[in-house]
């Protein structure tokens, strides 16, 4: 049965013949603390403040969806430009179900597993055929089809006014309430996302993700097998941005395709996960503050956000390529973390 | 222990690989040579199933490996360098090995600490413990040259293909890299297929050498019997010299 030792500032668990270890060093514990006191606090610091409570839920949504995406980079060692897919896909069926057969949002997470399941297993071939540029494109499509699937459809979907009246996550009475305990709620998800995935890239996965990434033929060649490694990782990625796509119709109770599968949402996401730092996980909590609050603040001057945010996005790639995660990388380097690899050829 | 029968690759018109069967007992150190666009590589590439071989077939140990998908091909025993180092350029050098070790059979649930610890000892073999920290990108040609080795002995192979080891390197390194992979042989009894243009080299440490020449194989025996084929002068020098 699973037996669990301490050895030398490690927990190890053992399992029949698998050993899973868990390092425990309290000298690198200060900084990852501060940052979960400060995000636990800060909801209930700006409570009186509906808008900036919304803000901060926007922002862990953007890390729900970014944070899966920045793995699946490194995982498959290709840059997928439609992750919003599995945000409508999720979004869609939470909503369709919800309004057409009247489940709550407990009954139809499973749903949405499997769906998101089912589709990423369908397109997961896509990263053993499709590498590059290739990948990039055909990813780049998905979505697009998809929106105009929500259109010629439009008696299911509802098309641009999308789906209304999804059954709401939580109903605590006061709707100021509601804000605080949603904003806690999509946190919680969001540092199970961090925590989950960091595990995965500490761990041995990690390092093969890595070497996938840097070069996948040199891996397959020394016994790695990384179709495998790539299409697991693919379909678990994008079952967690469809879990990301659920959760938006549940939380707003309307889903409209038109808001999340357009070309400006992956401008979105591209800008959190590369401004963050180059695929890395952390770098997306920077990233998505950043994006939400110089979009809220750019409101006021109109749709500026179209063209601004992908000048940003070509400034920072040139002049900031390792992200603003990498700045703090930089000076607190510690061990190999997997990160995306830049070709400059 | 290799047993390659009848093996032969076309790229469209081109047959890089005509016909070509050879093998290869377990102990030995074979050296393969043939001019430029001889197909040697493209051989090597056959064996490691990185090309798939169009008709023939690839023994190793009695097992069929022919057109099996490279990590297969790995995990029976069968590693591999390259002509142009191909580390992971954004990994630590003991990263590196520690992927080839998480890549071996009887690792499965070994934890990450474990496989860094595995990885030491064969960088310590190769001597390259005090640059385990480094990045692969920022090591000397020797030194991504010993990585390669250490990451290649790290799956623990059976058999080691070498290709072209000593292109690049000057005399010393040469030299440093002829006794790394001749003690390599003799503490993890390796068998090796060793391609290779320095002519010196192969005569000297190969027991036994094959010649390709426009994908087919023109020639084979000891290093001696094969400095006097003319068919292998011809094929190196021209006609007039195989005549004098």
């Amino acid at each position: 049965m699973v037996r669990i030792e301490h050895k030398r500032a490690r927990i190890i668990i053992r399992f029949k013949n698998s050993k899973y270890e868990w390092t425990i060093e309290p000298r690198y514990w200060r900084n990852p603390l501060i940052a979960v006191v400060a995000l636990v606090l800060a909801p209930l610091l700006i409570r009186d403040y509906p808008n900036l409570l919304t803000l901060l839920t926007t922002a862990y949504i953007y890390m729900l969806i970014c944070i899966p995406q920045s793995w699946q980079t490194v995982g498959t060692g290709r840059l997928n430009f439609g992750p919003q897919f599995f945000v409508g896909l999720g979004g869609y069926t939470a909503g369709l179900l919800s309004i057409h057969y009247g489940f709550g949002p407990l009954q139809t997470l499973p749903v949405v597993i499997l769906i998101s399941l089912a589709f990423a297993a369908l397109f997961s071939p896509l990263t053993i055929i499709a590498g590059g540029l290739y990948f990039s494109l055909i990813t780049l499509l998905l979505p697009l089809v998809f929106l105009e699937f929500t259109y010629v459809y439009s008696g299911i979907f509802r098309g641009e006014t999308g789906i209304s009246g999804i059954a709401p996550l939580i109903n605590l009475g006061t709707i100021r309430l509601n804000y605080v305990v949603l904003c806690y709620i999509s946190l919680f998800m969001t540092l199970v996302y961090m925590l989950l995935i960091d595990k995965i890239l500490r761990s041995r996965w990690g390092v093969l993700y890595g070497a996938i990434n840097d070069n996948e033929n040199a891996a397959n060649m020394m016994g790695v097998n990384i179709n495998k490694l790539k299409v697991t990782c693919y379909i678990a990625s994008s079952v967690l941005v469809g879990i990301a796509g659920w959760f938006i119709a549940h939380y707003f109770g309307t889903f409209a395709g038109v808001t999340y599968l357009p070309f400006t949402m992956l401008i979105k996401v591209l800008l959190i996960s590369m401004l963050g730092g180059r695929a890395q996980i952390y770098g997306v909590a920077a990233g998505a503050f950043f994006v939400v609050f110089l979009e809220d603040a750019l409101r006021s001057l109109g749709a500026i956000h179209y063209w601004i945010f992908p000048i940003i996005l070509l400034v920072f790639l040139f002049a900031l390529p390792e992200g603003l995660w990498g700045i703090y990388r930089k000076h607190k380097y510690r061990e190999y973390y997997p990160t995306m690899r830049v070709r400059k050829r | 222990m290799l047993n390659i029968k009848n093996v032969t690759k076309r790229f469209g018109n081109l047959v890089a690989v005509n016909n070509v069967s050879l093998h290869i007992d377990e102990g030995e150190v074979v050296g393969l040579i043939g001019p430029n666009g001889a197909g040697k590589t493209t051989l090597i590439n056959v064996i490691c199933g990185v090309y798939k071989a169009d008709s023939g077939k690839v023994e190793f140990n009695g097992v069929d490996i022919t057109n099996k998908e490279p990590y297969e091909i790995c995990k029976v025993g069968i590693s591999r360098t390259y002509q142009i180092p191909q580390p992971f350029p954004d990994m630590t050098a003991v990263n590196n090995v520690a992927v080839a070790v998480l890549g071996r059979r009887d690792v499965a649930n070994m934890s990450f600490g474990d496989a860094l610890l595995d990885a030491s000892h064969f960088l310590q073999f190769v001597g390259l413990l005090s640059k385990r920290d480094v990045l692969a990108r920022d090591l000397t040609l020797y030194e991504q040259r010993a990585l390669e080795l250490a990451r290649a002995l790290a799956t623990l192979p059976k058999l080691l293909i070498i290709d072209e080891a000593m292109a690049g390197l000057n005399p010393t390194e040469s030299l440093r890299a002829i006794r790394l992979i001749n003690r390599a042989r003799d503490e993890f009894n390796l068998t090796i297929l060793w391609v290779e243009h320095v002519m010196k080299i192969i005569m000297e440490t190969a027991d036994r050498v094959l010649v390709l020449h426009y994908g087919e194989k023109i020639a084979e025996g000891s290093p001696e019997e094969i400095s006097r084929d003319t068919r292998v002068i011809e094929a190196y020098l021209g006609e007039k010299y195989a005549l004098r």
